[in-house]
């Protein structure tokens, strides 16, 4: 053990006593009324079809506001690129609205306009979303024009090369933000050589890329037995098939399969990574390692232990560093899975001076997942948030749409949406615990800290060796 | 959404269908029954029974223009003070209940009021509206809560303006282009003035402007809104009206002179330019064209400004803003706003290159109008948008009782579609010639520290 981890067990042990203290929570005021009886979910009626060529349709008909969602996704995003091309996928995915066979980019963003629309494409690391919403009114204006930006891009001369200028001038506006470099230095970290390290597009990669080889890269990975099209709000079933088959029926598979991704790291090094940022007047932290796929079975019962842990305005992390001590503002904490793998990450901006104090008290937050049984109140209080917010978030239109659409990307059915509610309600504390040791256990985090090169060193230092990173 | 911050908060947005509007624009309308109680409370309820869910936000008419002087940053410290317990439910309670009932809350300060909003569950409505009340009768005035508090807004300010590259455009426009101290000061507040702050001045904001005549009281969702009167007669009935407290006109004539500065961002990266131009005031008739004119110009893919000067003459690497940008949308101010842009700029660019090209754009609207066909898209665009923002009951619930603490009108919410409607080529010429003019203009160029080679 080094004296480093022994400072740190002492710190611990001191720290554990108001907060076991704290756990013993007040009672609720005697007049509060309480909760009313929970009302049921309506259904969701999903319609799901295949089209001849294979591209699937799921629809959603949820009438009583007059817009429609849309996403289209196609499998092969920036994890499927070439290790020395990675990212090339995303910036093809921004210029499918910037121009088309029969359409110029003005033409495309007015008629949106004439339906109240908006349409547009972005790539996530397993797969290409072109997104699109409107008045209910404009369903097949919408329908036709996200056929034609999937399956007619043409990648004009010009709208590529203001693509590439503005993304060398965006990424160089970016490193200014700590968040951004913070992300980059702890995906690498945490993914190594897997290509889910990806955060963004090398400058010498955009100024590769020529129309030719975007038409290329589109060709190979634009097949409608590679995608599906998710369709929700107001509107009627069948009409809207009709409408699709009919911009979309005639599309043809010419491109080779996908080659599946290898499985992502299952763990990584408890390291101290230090970014430094000259003018950096906080420590922007990030501690976490790889975690679970999107499919994996603890990956519902990871989401709650997290919602416990850092990933509501109640957790731990939440209350013991902002509503206790007054280290950060906004403290939080995320379980992202993917389809071959994923991340969990504790993150937090404290000022300079907090964070060695900060980085224990989110070790002694994590450690204590594994070690002490959650209580029933605390559990079931996670739970019910779990449903609530699951319940919020599936309000909006273009949320449900994108949801179902990952769904289909992960390789899911549309029903886990509806089996995620009670399946969060099966998991017993035992298994919270279970999930504390195996996961959140702090000599098992990768911590990555972006700020001031000479006072944060000498907060990491307390930990262990620190290594001083370039990016 | 988990954190109460003093920054833009947006949200996605059911109506049921009213009469028919113009061909391709659905008309679409909020159901809105409103009961004002005998102590000044004033209640506004949305039914719709689609989801079990229901949005409460409760709005009370103070902000950033009415804090103390000597005390910047203080009508939103007090915002975080309300979450930190009161002599009934200590600290703690509040987040717990409402997170236990699966809910989510968070607060806002903006200039001319500050919101409170929960989204939930219907079942937790009771005890929400039980704390709701609670608060708005007493605060736990203690001093390990106020200086927490401190501390977690003074991070806050932190994270969103100090470490950030050009994080304060949004505080550098109003201070450079207003006269008036309610106008232009540090509404985030110096840490000097958020250290100074103490429990007396708590407890006195408190008494004068978190009463029943001050606050209004929006729900919507799954909800009866008879069942809703009740409750709140309820639960807020008995608290002792006061006096609504007065609101001074604040105002301000056009500017008569550019006002430029120049600051240098030692974080930034790459060069931005912020613009802002004082606007008329809400409800006027200029109102309405100037919301327009600032969707036409700015409003997205298709607008002149993103046509002309990120695509076509290729200065800008985006262009973002709008009327009342970024601190909110064209319907929600009342006080003084400014339409502003905000963009990073190329390396080909410079700030002059920039405005001479926003002047030409502004003068082809002022001197040649616009074609019908582009108006009327630019309507539809901006319907659809608003109902957007009234997609799921939290936003109903806290637009409607925006609209009726500044408008005086929850009602009027259904309005504002014939507002847009009524908008008249001729009206965006005479707007676009009043308002966006070079003595009104204020802009800020943030150099990056680096020079130049």
């Amino acid at each position: 053990m080094t004296p480093t981890r022994h400072a740190l067990t002492l710190l611990l042990t001191v720290s554990a006593l108001p907060l076991a203290a704290a756990a013993a929570e007040v009672p609720l005021p005697k007049d509060l009324p309480p909760y009313g009886a929970d009302r049921a979910i309506p259904a969701l009626n999903i319609t799901q079809r295949t089209l001849p060529n294979g591209l699937a349709v799921w629809l959603v008909n949820r009438p009583g506001f007059p817009k429609v969602s849309a996403y289209l996704a196609v499998r092969g995003g920036n994890a499927h690129d070439a290790a020395d091309r990675q990212g090339i996928t995303g910036f093809m995915a921004g210029l499918l609205n910037e121009g088309t066979a029969t359409r110029t980019s003005q033409q495309i963003a007015e008629e949106l306009q004439t339906i109240g629309g908006e349409l547009g494409a972005f790539a996530s690391a397993d797969a290409v979303f072109v997104q699109g919403s409107c008045l209910s009114t404009g369903l097949p204006t919408l329908i036709n024009l996200l056929a034609d930006v999937t399956r007619h891009p043409n990648f004009p001369e010009k709208e590529v090369e203001l693509a590439k200028a503005n993304t060398l001038q965006g990424l160089l506006a970016q490193e200014a933000q700590p968040a951004f470099k913070a992300n980059r230095a702890f995906n690498t970290a945490i993914f190594g050589d897997h290509p889910y390290r990806f955060t963004s597009i090398a400058p010498q990669v955009v100024k590769a890329t020529t129309p030719e080889s975007l038409r290329a890269l589109h060709a190979a990975r634009f097949q409608p037995n590679q995608a599906v099209l998710v369709i929700s709000g107001d509107l009627q079933e069948a009409a809207t098939l009709k409408l699709i088959t009919a911009a979309l029926g005639d599309w043809k598979v010419t491109g080779e399969a996908l080659k599946p991704l290898k499985e992502a790291p299952a763990t990584a090094a408890h390291q101290f990574l230090l970014l430094p940022r000259p003018g950096s007047v906080q420590s922007t932290l990030r501690v976490g390692r790889p975690a679970l796929s999107a499919t994996h079975p603890d990956y519902i019962p990871m989401q709650l232990a997290n919602t416990i842990l850092g990933g509501s305005f109640g957790s731990r992390i939440v209350k013991n560093i902002r509503e206790d001590k007054g280290y950060t503002y906004s403290p939080g904490a995320r379980a992202a899975g993917m389809q071959v793998g994923g991340s969990y990450q504790v993150r937090a901006d404290v000022r300079t001076e907090v964070t060695a104090a900060s980085l224990m008290e989110i070790f002694y937050e994590m450690d204590r997942m594994g070690t002490t049984p959650v209580g029933e109140a605390e559990l079931q209080s996670a739970k019910r948030y779990m449903g609530g917010t699951y319940l919020f978030q599936n309000q909006m239109l273009r949320a449900l749409t994108g949801t179902l659409a990952t769904y289909w990307v992960n390789g899911q059915k549309p029903e886990a949406l509806s089996e995620f509610i009670p399946k969060v309600n099966a998991v017993k504390a035992e298994e919270v615990r279970r999930i504390g040791r195996t996961y959140f256990a702090s000599k098992d985090q990768t911590v990555v800290v972006v700020g001031d090169e000479a006072k944060a060193k000498a907060e990491l230092e307390q930990f262990g060796p620190v290594q001083i990173l370039k990016n | 959404m988990r954190f109460r911050s003093l920054t833009a908060f947006t949200l996605g947005a059911a109506l049921l269908a009213g009469p028919a509007g113009p061909a391709k624009r659905p008309a679409w309308r909020l159901p809105i029954e409103v009961k004002t109680l005998p102590n000044g409370l004033t209640v506004v309820v949305s039914e719709d029974h689609s989801l079990p869910t229901v949005g409460v936000s409760v709005v009370y008419r103070v902000g950033m223009r009415l804090e103390p002087k000597g005390r910047t940053g203080f009508a939103h410290l007090f915002e975080h003070m309300m979450f930190q317990g009161t002599p009934v439910a200590p600290k703690g309670v509040f987040d717990r209940v409402i997170q236990g009932g699966g809910g989510l809350n968070n607060g806002s300060t903006r200039y001319d009021y500050t919101n409170y909003i929960e989204s939930a569950p219907v079942s937790a409505l009771e005890p929400i509206l039980w704390l709701e009340a609670d608060r708005l009768k007493a605060l736990d005035f203690s001093p390990q809560n106020l200086k927490n508090q401190q501390e977690v807004v003074k991070e806050e300010i932190r994270v969103n303006v100090k470490n950030q590259p050009y994080g304060t455009f949004w505080l550098d426009l109003p201070a450079a282009a207003y006269t008036r101290w309610e106008n232009n000061h540090d509404g985030y507040g110096s840490f000097e003035d958020l250290d100074h702050a103490d429990l007396k001045d708590v407890q006195a904001f408190h008494g004068s402007y978190y009463t029943p005549s001050n606050a209004v009281l929006g729900i919507a969702g799954d909800v009866k809104p008879a069942e809703v009167f009740a409750l709140v007669e309820k639960y807020f009935g008995h608290i002792p009206g006061k006096p609504k407290p007065a609101l001074p006109d604040l105002k301000e004539p056009l500017n008569t002179a550019e006002i430029r500065l120049v600051k240098t961002d030692a974080l930034a990266r790459v060069p931005a330019v912020a613009v802002g131009w004082k606007m008329p005031a809400r409800g006027s008739k200029d109102h309405a064209p100037a919301a327009v004119l600032a969707e036409l110009l700015i409003g997205g893919d298709a607008s002149r400004i993103y046509l002309g000067l990120v695509k076509g003459k290729a200065l800008l690497l985006n262009a973002s803003g709008g009327l009342n940008f970024p601190l909110g949308g064209a319907w929600d101010y009342d006080g003084q706003t400014l339409f502003s842009l905000f963009s990073l700029y190329k390396p080909n660019a410079d700030a002059d290159k920039v405005l001479a090209a926003l002047d030409e754009i502004i003068a082809a609207v002022a001197t040649q109008g616009v074609t019908p066909a582009e108006l009327e898209r630019t309507k539809t665009k901006m319907v659809a948008d608003f109902y957007s923002g009234l997609e799921i009951p939290l936003s109903r619930a806290d637009s409607l009782a925006k609209a009726q603490a500044l408008w005086g009108s929850a009602a009027h919410l259904n309005e504002i579609p014939r507002l847009i409607e009524g908008v008249t080529v001729d009206d965006l010429k005479r707007v676009a010639a009043t308002y966006l003019t070079r003595p009104n203009r204020t802009v800020i160029d943030y150099h990056t520290a680096a020079a130049k080679p």
